[in-house]
C-alpha cells in the first residue's frame, strides 16, 4: 500500500529574479509527524511555507499536500491548514476577540477551541492588535492556526517573541495535536525547540536542502562533547577531534563507543573532566561548518 | 464560492470612518456652495463683460441654482469625490500589503477569485454610499434654500457621475494588481487629476486635435455644464471608451491577480 504523505515536495524550484529562494528541494512529511525544517535566516524556509500554503508560486517542480497539487487545490487545502507565519500581523484597530470572531466566522467553527486556547495561553482579548507585542501577537497566531483543528500545521518559526514558559506551552501543545494525528511541518532556526518534539528534521542552507535526519538516528550517534584538564596526551583515539581551549579546559568532540573512550582516558590523570552528549545545534553547526556539504544535496 | 459575505463585514467596517469623513466633508461642501447661491447670486450680472467671455469656458454664467451648482460646486464634488472614488478602489487591496495582513486573509479557504470580488463589490458599495450621501446632502440644500431645481436632470447627472467614480476606483482598483505590492498611494491620487485637467484642456481649447482629448476622459461624458445647462447630446465615445477600459482591466486584473505572489 502507497504511504500517505500529508506533504510531498519533489524538484520544488523558486527563484525571485535571478535570486534563488529555493533549488531542487524534495521531501517528504508522513501523516502525523513532527518535521522540523531548519535552517538560519534567509535560507529559505519561509519560500516554502509559502509555497505550501499557496501565496507565492514555485518556479518548478512539484508541491502536494495530501496528495493534491498546492497550486490546483488551494482553497480546499486551506480548510485543512492551519499557518502561523513568522511574523503574526492582523487588523491593527481590531480587538483581539473581534479578530478570533472573525476567523471563527471565516472557519464556521464554534468558540469552544478558542476559549480552550485562549486560558492555555493567557491572551487578553479586549485589547486591539496594535496594542499587543510582538510576543501576544504571536500568541494571537497560535490561537488564529488552531481554532478550526486543521489536520495539518505549517509553523513559521512559532516560538519567535514567546516567553519560555509560553514556549514549553506550545511545544506541549504540537505534542497533544501529535497524538490526535496532527501532522506538524516546523519551520525553525530554533534548535532546541526542534530537538524537544520533531520525529524528522531537514536541514536548509542557501535554498537547499542538504540532509534529513530522523531524531532517534542523532541520538543513537554517540556524538559526544568532551573537556578535560590537562589535555589529553599523545595521538587522539579515533573519532576524537580537538575543538578549542577555553575556561582553563581543552575540549573535543568525539564519535563512538563511550567505552573505548573511557578506556583510553583512564591512561591519564586528569584534574577536570566532562564528558556529555552533543547538542542538535552542535551537530548542526558542525555540519553546516563542513566544508563541502554542498556536494550532499538530497 | 465566489464571495465572502463575512469577509466583506470586515472590509465594509475597517473602511467605515474613511467613508463617512469622505461623504461628509464632500455633501458639506456642495451644501455650503448651494446654501450660498442667494447671497452671490448678484455678483453674477455685476461682472464686467470683459471677463464673461472667461467665464463662458468654465460653464458661463449660471441662471438658476442647478446651472449655478454645475459651474461653481461640480468641480470640487467631481475632483476630490474622484479622488476618493481611487483611493477606495487601490486601498481595497493595497491595504493588506501595507498592513501586511496578506498572511492572514490568503491563507483562509476562500479562492483568490473569491478574495478580490469581496473585495470590488465592497468598493462599489462605498461609491454609491458616498455619492448617495452627497446627491440627497445637496437636494436637501436646494430644499433649505428654497430653490426649484429639475430634479431629472440632477438625478441624471448623479447617475453619471457616480458611474464615472466607479470607473475611477476600478482603475484605482485594477492600478494595485499590476503594481509592486510596496508601491505608495500617490499614483491613486494622481490620475484623477490628470483625467480632469485632460476635460479642462479639451473644453477651453479650439484647436480640434486638443478637443479629441475629451473621448479619453471619464469627466466629459459626466460634464455638469453640458448636463445641467446646455442639455447637451450625451458622449458616448467618452463613455463607451472607459466602459470598454474598465471591463477590459477588471478581466485583466482578475487573471493577473491569480499569479501575484504574496512575498509581505
Amino acid at each position: 500500500m502507497r504511504l500517505l504523505y500529508a506533504i510531498s515536495i519533489t524538484s520544488l524550484k523558486k527563484y525571485y529574479g535571478k535570486t534563488r529562494g529555493l533549488e531542487n528541494a524534495s521531501l517528504d512529511v508522513k501523516e502525523g509527524e513532527i518535521y522540523g525544517f531548519v535552517g538560519p535566516n534567509g535560507s529559505g524556509k519561509t519560500t516554502l511555507t509559502r509555497i505550501l500554503l499557496g501565496l507565492i508560486h514555485s518556479t518548478s517542480g512539484e508541491a502536494k499536500i495530501f496528495d493534491q497539487d498546492v497550486t490546483k487545490a488551494s482553497v480546499l487545502l486551506n480548510r485543512q491548514i492551519g499557518y502561523l507565519p513568522s511574523e503574526a500581523f492582523f487588523f491593527p484597530e481590531m480587538k483581539v476577540k473581534d479578530v478570533f470572531r472573525f476567523f471563527q466566522e471565516m472557519r464556521k467553527v464554534d468558540d469552544s477551541r478558542i476559549v480552550e486556547l485562549v486560558k492555555r495561553f493567557d491572551i487578553d482579548m479586549n485589547k486591539t492588535m496594535d496594542q499587543l507585542s510582538f510576543g501576544n501577537k504571536k500568541k494571537v497566531g497560535i490561537v488564529v492556526a488552531l481554532l478550526h483543528n486543521p489536520k495539518l500545521l505549517v509553523l513559521d518559526e512559532p516560538t519567535t517573541g514567546l516567553d519560555p514558559l509560553m514556549q514549553q506551552i506550545f511545544l506541549d501543545l504540537l505534542v497533544e495535536e501529535k497524538k490526535k494525528g496532527v501532522t506538524v511541518f516546523l519551520s525553525s532556526h530554533i534548535l532546541s525547540e526542534v530537538e524537544k518534539v520533531c520525529d524528522r528534521v531537514a536541514l536548509i542552507r542557501d535554498g537547499i536542502i542538504y540532509q534529513v535526519f530522523e531524531m532517534n538516528d542523532i541520538a543513537q550517534l554517540e556524538n559526544k562533547k568532551v573537556s578535560l584538564f590537562p589535555s589529553l596526551e599523545g595521538e587522539l583515539p579515533d573519532g576524537m577531534t580537538f575543538l578549542k581551549e577555553e575556561d582553563g579546559l581543552s575540549h573535543y568532540s568525539y564519535i563512538g563507543d563511550i567505552n573505548s573512550l573511557l578506556k583510553r582516558l583512564s591512561g591519564q590523570t586528569f584534574e577536570k573532566c566532562n564528558i556529555r552528549d552533543a547538542s542538535l545545534e552542535e551537530i548542526f553547526i558542525q555540519y553546516y561548518q563542513k566544508e563541502g556539504a554542498t556536494n550532499d544535496v538530497l | 464560492m465566489m464571495f465572502s459575505s463575512r469577509l466583506f463585514k470586515l472590509e465594509f467596517t475597517r473602511s467605515l470612518k474613511s467613508l463617512i469623513t469622505w461623504s461628509l466633508s464632500i455633501g458639506l461642501t456642495m451644501v455650503f456652495v448651494i446654501v450660498l447661491y442667494p447671497m452671490v447670486i448678484d455678483i453674477y450680472s455685476a461682472i464686467p463683460a470683459e471677463y464673461q467671455a472667461f467665464l463662458d469656458a468654465f460653464g458661463g454664467v449660471p441662471h438658476n441654482v442647478v446651472e449655478y451648482y454645475a459651474t461653481e460646486g461640480v468641480m470640487m464634488l467631481q475632483l476630490f469625490g474622484g479622488i476618493f472614488a481611487a483611493l477606495e478602489g487601490y486601498n481595497a487591496l493595497n491595504r493588506d500589503d501595507k498592513e501586511k495582513t496578506v498572511e492572514c486573509i490568503y491563507q483562509l479557504p476562500y479562492s483568490r477569485t473569491a478574495i478580490l470580488t469581496t473585495k470590488l463589490v465592497k468598493v462599489i458599495v462605498n461609491v454609491l454610499v458616498f455619492s448617495i450621501v452627497v446627491y440627497f446632502m445637496s437636494i436637501l440644500s436646494f430644499l433649505v434654500i428654497g430653490e426649484s431645481y429639475d430634479g431629472g436632470d440632477f438625478l441624471l447627472f448623479n447617475v453619471y457621475n457616480t458611474i464615472m467614480f466607479l470607473m475611477l476606483a476600478i482603475l484605482g482598483f485594477v492600478l494595485v494588481v499590476f503594481m509592486k505590492p510596496t508601491q505608495k498611494s500617490m499614483g491613486a491620487i494622481a490620475f484623477p487629476f490628470v483625467f480632469y485637467i485632460i476635460s479642462v484642456i479639451s473644453s477651453v481649447t479650439n484647436n480640434e486635435t486638443l478637443e479629441l482629448l475629451k473621448h479619453v476622459t471619464p469627466f466629459t461624458f459626466a460634464n455638469p455644464v453640458d448636463i445641467l445647462k446646455l442639455g447637451a447630446d450625451f458622449e458616448w465615445i467618452s463613455f463607451v471608451v472607459f466602459t470598454g477600459l474598465s471591463i477590459l482591466l477588471t478581466v485583466a486584473a482578475y487573471w493577473r491577480f491569480q499569479k501575484r505572489e504574496f512575498t509581505v
